[in-house]
């Protein structure tokens, strides 16, 4: 809530003068009823027909009046919507960029995309509405019974009855339908998951003969559903009788209070004509309101969990340090642990190493042994939880991460690739490049063993490809994503696992062009595959997160057991 | 389908509630007549009311109570023709739902693999909401609207001509003008949802990828090509937000003017004695609800079409052609012996995939299928199981053709572990459970032990009784295999098929749980299919397939000595290696 006002203030013009135009548009619309009842006591009783058309002159100018100042409010409001929407998303996108690897972790990609999108739609048509229409409908209601008061006090008294009544039925019903639509949401949302894991799983389900039990359990959730349909339809079916019959009843009175008024000598007919009108005027409106601050109430909810990321503390900048490229070890840990926030155990516990610049290091371990846990540590996408992590002789704690990542270049497991071209995706991670680009595109390419790759394309470098890299095979993304890497020509390089979709000529051709890189980085190799890493100058043996052995591939050999069982398993002999 | 079949599986929906639906038509019916009488009414009393003195209450009295009894009568018709028209239009959803569901159970699997399923799901979900809430509830709404049309017209006619007819003229114009604007708006609304299409793209692949940005420290470009989308689309969504929202103050400019005109014309008219001003009052209000309506039918009829094609859409499932029948037979506890006799298969015609393939398997053997992707390993698999029908020869288990025996008389005797695992949103012990629910927790925690999955499951949350997500969201690919395979040693069938079954489990986990393996295939017939040829080096015997056929089959060393096919892919897998 706070924050879109936030957000408006720059609007702030706008924001209210929307209203404003809005409120006097309502103005030219209560004077309408006034206007009939001249017509009536003073046209019709005086048979003045020039008066008569005259007043419907006044109608159709007050009708020309009020759509201009509709247009203008719709504008303002138009405006300020869509301007301080586009002012909120503009900022939590800013600071989605801006948070650390735990974060993104704890608000996953799906929460964050809704954030963006839908419920920034939710805010800006909340927004729109509220501008145009929050004041209005108050307004004309209000508004009504005071025009009903300046016609007869007397009368006027039965708006002060009806009005409270009417509000009160309303939001009463409202209020107790909206809880249940959601349960009814909750529930059609049962009722997908039965429908969806039904064909998901029809093999496994098939398989094991559980078609009858399938069909009971979709039936019940069904059921489930259909019979809250039932009880809320029930209950949202009343508003529409309940408020006709008090309008009724209302219409009644005021007619009979009227007459008695007529008879008195105080009004005259005219005057019983308009105060009808007033009264069917507040219906409509009161329901419009209703209507309307559900959506409000919704887009509330929307802008909060909107506030609530936008609220989240960004990745700490941290000191600027120097780091040195000549330090006599690239990369030290020493004692080093991490668990993950909520995570029940350490993801790594204890490790300590140093590598020399040019050092090859490999890691390598089962799933879930901590590999990536430990490589995630260096370019500090995570912060130890105990010891320390020092990179070219800098405490990687509370260096600046922007600085420390500039040094270090990493192949990241999974799909990584953005829609663009090859050149693009290459380029990825290098800043202001110019001129020698070609050339440093086409080393990267060719040490990642993806020559083959450009030279298969029709546009070569400028081939587009998709988003994560459809249109390339897995295989192809890897060489790519390595390319990327070794065109940042960082003083560290690290491999996720990430040459597992190579066949093993490539992948020994690719580890050849790695050894052979000028300057030669720190080169960081994690895989599950002994034959990967076998020429390493160190290699980590990791085994629930904690180092079993460190050693060269022949040390390991005779010294690691776990070692020894990964080498024996790969070359055959399970099952 | 056809416009006429689709409305005649309408109306055999609504059968059942024929009776209902009828009622509530009257009722309708009934409040729209009496909503539209009420203004005559209070017109009446108007012109009972001329001025000071000359009020006649004896009169005035018996319309206002008339009004207050057909006013609670309107109510009453109103909320019981809403209850039922809530009840038909929910109950009619189900029965058609439920129907559909029940269908896709009898669907061969050639339907559901050619189908994405969401589309499937989107049909019994939200196609089956959208038929409801259009057609049904606009059904009501239409009839009620056009009833109000009409009822409206004889009204104002009973009361004036010309004043029906300047209404009458007038009133189209603001659903003229509505479509007007509608038309222009259309490619302002276009361009709207392009831009947030490329906002949605680009948000979504750039949030997905957010730890790659800001591992190569792209923050900042990225930032750049955001703003320029962002403007993009404020700039279009100003545009489409204020030239749509245009639309209700023209209608409404638009009535105001035909109230006008009634108004004037009703004045004159009546300064010389055409209608009293007690009709002028009731024609004003007919006046003020004549358009709307209109209004709202228009909105409506788009509804009801996309209505009609979702309900389309969802009695096109329940026409699908079933499977063929079940055999007669019900097949009890096999030995295991698998026969494939001259065997041939192909999804098109034109593409034979499985070739004449002939072997015998007797009882207890284990036979390893391998070879290149799309050699036909999983379609063989997919004929054992019977979720595809063989297109020649014969398969047969223990001697019977397994198309003369029911499916699941069949399936029972089989135990399946995919590449592809697949969990139930649902607890671990649920899922372990799947095949044989009524096994006891002692049965399920052997089973879960006998393949290493106890540890782990013991370490999550609430042990056995931890509710996963749906596709066992929050486990590793290897753990859901491990609780994959606890649920077939827990029903432990005859025959295994073993698809892949451990390709994510790292080699140690498999080393570690290869025992329980040899002691879960003891006996059993086993069909392994595996990319890892390590892992079935000791099968009783390789069937190496290619292109749909079998090219060669023997035990690992009499194809290692064969030097064929085989001898090569088991060579490519060390050469690089070494």
């Amino acid at each position: 809530m706070k924050k879109i006002l936030h957000y408006l203030r720059s609007y702030a013009l706008e924001s209210i003068l929307g209203p404003v135009f809005k409120l006097l548009e309502a103005t030219f619309e209560l004077l309408i009823p006034l206007v009939v009842k001249s017509i009536v006591d003073v046209g019709i009783k005086n048979g003045d027909k020039r008066y008569i058309a005259a007043m419907a002159g006044l109608m159709v100018l007050l009708g020309v009046i009020g759509l201009s100042c509709t247009l203008a409010a719709q504008y303002f409001a138009a405006k300020a919507s869509v301007g301080s929407v586009s002012l909120m998303r503009r900022s939590l996108f800013e600071r989605i960029q801006s948070f650390d690897y735990t974060t993104l972790d704890e608000l996953g990609a799906s929460t964050m995309v809704t954030r963006m999108t839908s419920d920034m739609n939710q805010v800006e048509t909340g927004v729109n509405l509220t501008l145009r229409l929050l004041l209005r409908s108050p307004f004309v209601v209000i508004g009504a019974a005071v025009m009903a008061f300046t016609i007869d006090a007397r009368a006027a008294s039965v708006f002060v009855v009806t009005i409270p009544i009417l509000s009160v039925v309303v939001f009463g019903i409202m209020l107790v339908t909206l809880p249940l639509y959601k349960k009814v949401q909750g529930s059609l949302d049962r009722v997908l998951l039965a429908a969806r894991e039904n064909l998901s799983g029809v093999r496994v389900l098939r398989a094991f003969g559980r078609e009858a039990d399938e069909i009971e359990r979709f039936d019940s959730r069904s059921d489930e559903l259909v019979g809250m349909q039932k009880f809320v339809g029930r209950i949202s079916a009343m508003l529409n009788p309940i408020t006709y019959v008090i309008i009724n009843a209302a219409a009644v009175a005021l007619v009979y209070i009227g007459a008695v008024r007529v008879d008195a000598g105080v009004i005259e007919t005219g005057a019983v004509i308009a105060l009808y009108n007033y009264m069917s005027q507040i219906l409509v409106e009161l329901i419009k309101f209703a209507n309307l601050i559900i959506n409000i109430t919704k887009s509330v909810a929307c802008a909060n969990r909107i506030a609530a990321i936008i609220d989240m503390p960004p990745e700490a900048a941290g000191a600027d340090r120097d780091f040195d490229k000549n330090a006599e070890y690239a990369v030290e840990f020493d004692g080093v642990g991490l668990r993950y926030k909520n995570g029940g155990a350490d993801a790594i516990s204890d490790i300590s190493f140093k590598a020399r610049p040019g050092d090859v290091i490999g890691i390598i371990g089962g799933t879930g042994s901590g590999k990536t846990s430990l490589v995630n540590l260096i370019p500090a996408f995570y912060k130890p939880t105990r010891g320390r992590v020092r990179v070219l002789g800098v405490d990687t704690a509370d260096a600046d991460v922007g600085e420390l990542r500039r040094r270090i270049a990493i192949v990241p497991q999974g799909q990584t690739l953005f829609s663009g071209t090859i050149r693009d995706n290459v380029m990825w991670g290098v800043d202001g490049a110019d001129g020698d680009n070609d050339k440093r595109i086409e080393d990267a390419i060719e040490a990642a063993q993806g020559v083959d790759i450009v030279r298969a394309k029709e546009h070569g470098l400028d081939e587009h490809i998709g988003r994560g890299g459809v249109n390339l095979s897995g295989g192809q993304r890897q060489r790519i994503a390595i390319a990327r890497a070794l065109a940042k020509n960082a003083d560290i390089l690290i491999l996720d696992d990430s040459a597992s979709a190579l066949d093993f000529a490539t992948d020994a051709a690719l580890r050849e062009a790695l050894r052979t890189l000028d300057p030669m980085p720190t080169l960081f190799i994690v895989s599950q595959r002994t034959g990967s890493i076998r020429h390493a100058d160190n290699i980590i043996v990791l085994d629930g997160g904690v180092c079993v052995g460190m050693g060269t591939h022949e040390e390991l050999l005779s010294s690691c057991a776990v070692y020894r069982e990964i080498d024996e398993a790969q070359k055959g002999g399970s099952i | 389908m056809n416009r006429q079949r689709t409305w005649s599986r309408i109306f055999g929906a609504l059968r059942p509630y024929m009776a209902l639906t009828i009622i509530s038509v009257v009722l309708t019916a009934g409040s729209v007549i009496f909503t539209l009488y009420i203004p005559i009414l209070i017109g009446n009393v108007i012109d009972l009311i001329v001025g000071q003195g000359n009020v006649d209450f004896d009169r005035i009295m018996p319309i206002l109570y008339r009004i207050l009894i057909l006013a609670a009568a309107t109510g009453a018709m109103q909320w019981i023709s809403g209850t039922i028209n809530n009840r038909v239009a929910y109950s009619v959803v189900k029965d058609v739902r439920s129907e559909a569901f029940r269908h896709i159970q009898t669907l061969p699997l050639s339907y559901l693999d050619s189908h994405q399923s969401g589309e499937i799901v989107s049909r019994i979900v939200t196609d089956a909401d959208r038929f409801s809430d259009g057609l049904l509830l606009g059904f009501t709404q239409i009839f009620s609207g056009v009833l109000t049309i009409i009822g409206t017209f004889a009204f104002m006619l009973r009361i004036n001509v010309w004043i029906t007819l300047a209404v009458a003229v007038l009133t189209p114009m603001s659903i003229f003008a509505a479509k007007f604007i509608a038309q222009h708006t259309y490619s302002m609304f276009k361009l709207q949802s392009e831009a947030r299409g490329e906002m949605t793209a680009y948000v979504d692949e750039m949030t997905a990828g957010c730890k790659t940005v800001k591992a190569f420290g792209r923050e900042a470009r990225v930032m750049e090509d955001f703003d320029e989308i962002n403007d993009k689309l404020s700039k279009y969504s100003l545009r489409a937000i204020f030239y749509s929202s245009l639309t209700n103050p023209s209608t409404r400019f638009i009535n105001a003017v035909v109230y006008a005109a009634v108004t004037l014309f009703g004045a004159i008219i009546s300064i010389g004695g055409g209608i009293t001003v007690g009709m002028l009052t009731s024609f004003l209000s007919y006046a003020n609800q004549f358009a709307k309506p209109f209004n709202e039918i228009s909105g409506v009829v788009t509804e009801f079409q996309g209505a009609l094609a979702s309900a389309a859409r969802l009695f096109a499932i329940s026409d699908e052609e079933p499977q063929t029948p079940d055999g007669e037979i019900s097949l009890g506890t096999v030995d295991g012996n698998v026969k494939f006799d001259s065997v041939s298969f192909s999804y098109a015609p034109t593409r034979p995939l499985i070739k004449n393939v002939s072997i015998d398997v007797a009882a207890g053997r284990h036979i390893a299928i391998v070879g290149p992707t799309g050699c036909g390993k999983t379609t063989l698999i997919n004929l054992l199981m019977r979720f595809y029908d063989v297109t020649g020869g014969v398969i047969s288990v223990d001697g019977y053709d397994i198309r003369g025996v029911t499916r699941a008389s069949l399936r029972a005797n089989y135990g399946m572990v995919l590449q592809d695992t697949w969990l139930r949103a649902g607890t671990v012990r649920e899922n372990i459970k799947l095949g044989r629910p009524d096994a006891s927790d002692e049965e399920m925690i052997a089973a879960a032990k006998a393949v290493h999955a106890d540890g782990f499951i013991r370490q999550m949350p609430h042990g056995y009784d931890t509710v996963l997500g749906e596709g066992g969201d929050g486990l590793s690919q290897g753990q859901r295999q491990l609780l994959s395979i606890s649920r077939v040693m827990l029903s432990l069938p005859p025959i295994l098929i073993l698809d892949e079954a451990t390709s994510s489990i790292d080699t140690r986990t498999e080393h570690r749980i290869s025992r329980a393996f040899t002691k879960m295939m003891q006996g059993r017939t086993t069909f392994i299919v595996a990319h890892r040829l390590s892992t079935i080096r000791q099968s009783d015997l390789i069937l190496v397939m290619k292109d749909g056929d079998i090219v060669e089959q023997g035990t690992h060393d009499e194809l290692l000595a064969k030097g064929g096919f085989y001898a090569h892919l088991w060579g490519s897998q060390f050469d690089g290696a070494e």
